[in-house]
């Protein structure tokens, strides 16, 4: 004990330091994670490499190319007109996109309430809870716009598949944000209620939604903000309608770029509105 | 007349060590009772028992002529209902306003689609609202919680309660993040509760002054036992030190209020 006391002290401590092959000092530990990353890091750059060389290039000549691609760029972003559509009717579909948002938001976030209760830890039985955390998992693991695909086998390519498939996707969603706004409540509030006789939905409505409230709506306007992105996408992908079934024709059918800068220009407009709006509001449920 | 009457109850929690060790007691209406003892003792525990936040393990806890022990859902909650709890850190619902959380007090009392609802009668607002003068906070009735001082909370705390119409009020540590002077006012509006309107009080404290100060009797718990059980002037330093399991002077609270 002593002798390395006194060794210590002698080198100051530097005699514990490991040393390079080098003679430098090492800092860092190696571990099994440590390696696992480099290992992984390693294969993505072999795959990046491998996918790069593998590709089918045709004929095309790396310079045109990208000149050609600027040209499109500088079409849609500095040359907006509107050719073969109205601008009401570019709003009107604008504001279906809107709707079929705001719809699925809505819908996803009365269910997710109600099934948030059922998932958090300090309103619902642990093994209740954790069994609807799992299959809310399952749910939230399959993409959006896949699900509205699912749908749109029982209800066919279009609008109502779109809400039912962003419906489901945002109640999962919710849930899971709403359950965690639950479980941070302090249990203290819940117990002084229900010490005092009230009953569950009592304690639910006089309790637990006021004291998550501002988060839960925070919650939900991050939800319907993905939402109206997702309805274009969804516009597109599914036949749903709205702008982005217009931003799909202008670019892939008319190969009009003009429009499709007009329309861009719009959604980025619209949503920043709505992102303006959305703070408005949380700033006011505090 | 006994209200309260703990017979042989244990509490044992996950399986491991005893929280509550055969404790027997009982208590009177109308009487002031202090709890005292070392963290860990079982004080919270013995509350939490009464009103079954928590489910004793054995024993029987007859209150009021129920033994709450063996109650239902529904008749469980009747029990309640009538029996305020105060609260250390207060627990109030912090965004609604003191009025609305004064009003919880009777959510109890109401069926589920009123209280879900929020709907009072103007006579319950009427009575809330002389409660809060009473505590005087009759100014702060429209402020929200979490703009209030602790001590006011605090009472906003009992005031709930208070709204109950309870026969029995439980406080467990109810000034212990409060300063001197607070807590000075919280208890002398317990005490005034007791006398006025004759509810029993069950007061868990820190503060072996203040439980010499304010009650008729004073309960020692250490370990999950009761070590002491009698009047204030009974407490001897002695007495004080087995309960706290010391030694000599090595306790920080020395009797003050006895020679006051
Ligand atoms: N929920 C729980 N789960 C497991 N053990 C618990 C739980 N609550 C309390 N205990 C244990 O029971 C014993 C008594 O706890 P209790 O809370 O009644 O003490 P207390 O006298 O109120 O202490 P304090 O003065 O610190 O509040 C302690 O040993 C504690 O560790
Ligand atoms: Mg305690």
């Amino acid at each position: 004990m002593e002798q390395t006391a006194s060794v210590l002290t002698q080198c100051g401590g530097v005699c514990n330091a490991r040393r390079k092959r080098s003679g430098k000092i090492k800092i860092g530990v190696h571990s099994k994670s440590s390696s696992a990353v480099k290992i992984l890091v390693a294969v993505l750059l072999g795959l990046t490499v491998y996918a790069f060389i593998s590709f089918d290039y045709k004929e095309i000549v790396l310079s045109e190319a990208i000149s050609a691609t600027l040209r499109n760029v500088k079409t849609v972003f500095l040359e907006p007109r509107l050719s073969s559509d109205t601008f009401r009717n570019v709003m009107y579909q604008l504001f279906v996109t809107f709707c079929l948002g705001t719809l699925s938001t809505i819908f996803g976030a009365i269910a997710a309430f109600f099934c948030s209760l059922l998932c958090a830890k300090n309103t619902a039985p642990s093994g209740v809870a954790n069994a609807v955390k799992c299959v809310i998992a399952l749910i939230r693991a399959v993409p959006t716009v896949l699900w509205v695909l699912i749908f749109a086998v029982s209800a066919g390519l279009g609008s109502v598949a779109a809400v039912i498939g962003l419906t489901f996707h945002s109640f999962a969603y919710l849930t899971k944000v709403y359950a965690e706004s639950i479980e941070e409540i302090d249990d203290g509030t819940i117990e002084a209620l229900r010490a005092s006789g009230a009953g569950f939905w009592q304690i639910v409505f006089q309790a637990i939604v006021p004291a998550s409230l501002s988060r839960m709506v925070a919650w939900t306007f991050m939800r319907f903000e993905i939402n109206f992105t997702n309805a274009i996408a969804v516009g597109a992908a599914a036949g749903a309608g709205g702008i982005g079934f217009n931003l799909y024709m202008a670019g892939s059918f008319y190969f009009d770029l003009h429009e499709m800068g007009i329309l861009t220009y719009i959604v980025v407009i619209a949503v920043i509105l709505l992102e303006m709006f959305s703070t408005k509001i949380k700033e006011r449920v505090k | 007349m006994p209200i309260l009457e703990f017979q042989n109850v244990s509490k044992v929690y996950n399986n491991t060590a005893k929280a509550l060790d055969n404790v027997s007691f009982s208590i009177d209406e109308g009487e002031f009772v202090s709890i005292i003892g070392p963290s860990g003792a079982g004080k919270s525990t013995v509350l939490r028992c009464i009103n079954r936040l928590i489910d004793a393990t054995s024993g029987s806890i007859v209150y009021d002529g129920q033994n709450v022990m063996k109650l239902k859902k529904r008749e469980l909650r009747q029990v309640r209902t009538k029996t305020g709890m105060i609260f250390q850190h207060y627990n109030l619902v912090d965004r609604l306003s003191v009025i609305e959380n004064v009003l919880h007090g009777r959510l109890g009392q109401k069926s589920t689609v009123c209280g879900v609802l929020g709907a009072y009668s103007e006579q319950e607002k009427e009575r809330a609202f002389a409660i809060l003068d009473e505590l005087g906070l009759a100014d702060q009735a429209y402020k929200r919680c979490d703009e209030l001082s602790g001590g006011q909370k605090q009472r906003v705390g009992i005031a709930r309660s208070i709204m109950q119409d309870p026969k029995l009020i439980l406080c467990d540590e109810p000034i212990a993040s409060l300063d001197p002077r607070a807590s000075k006012v919280i208890m002398d509006h317990l005490q005034k509760i007791n006398c006025e309107r004759k509810i029993t009080c069950i007061v868990n404290l820190h503060q072996v002054d203040v439980a010499l100060k304010y009650s008729e009797r004073i309960i020692g718990v250490s370990a999950g036992k009761i070590v002491f059980d009698g009047r204030p002037d009974e407490l001897t330093d002695d007495k004080i030190h087995a309960i706290y399991g010391s030694d000599g002077s090595d306790l920080i609270t020395d009797i003050q209020g006895e020679k006051s």
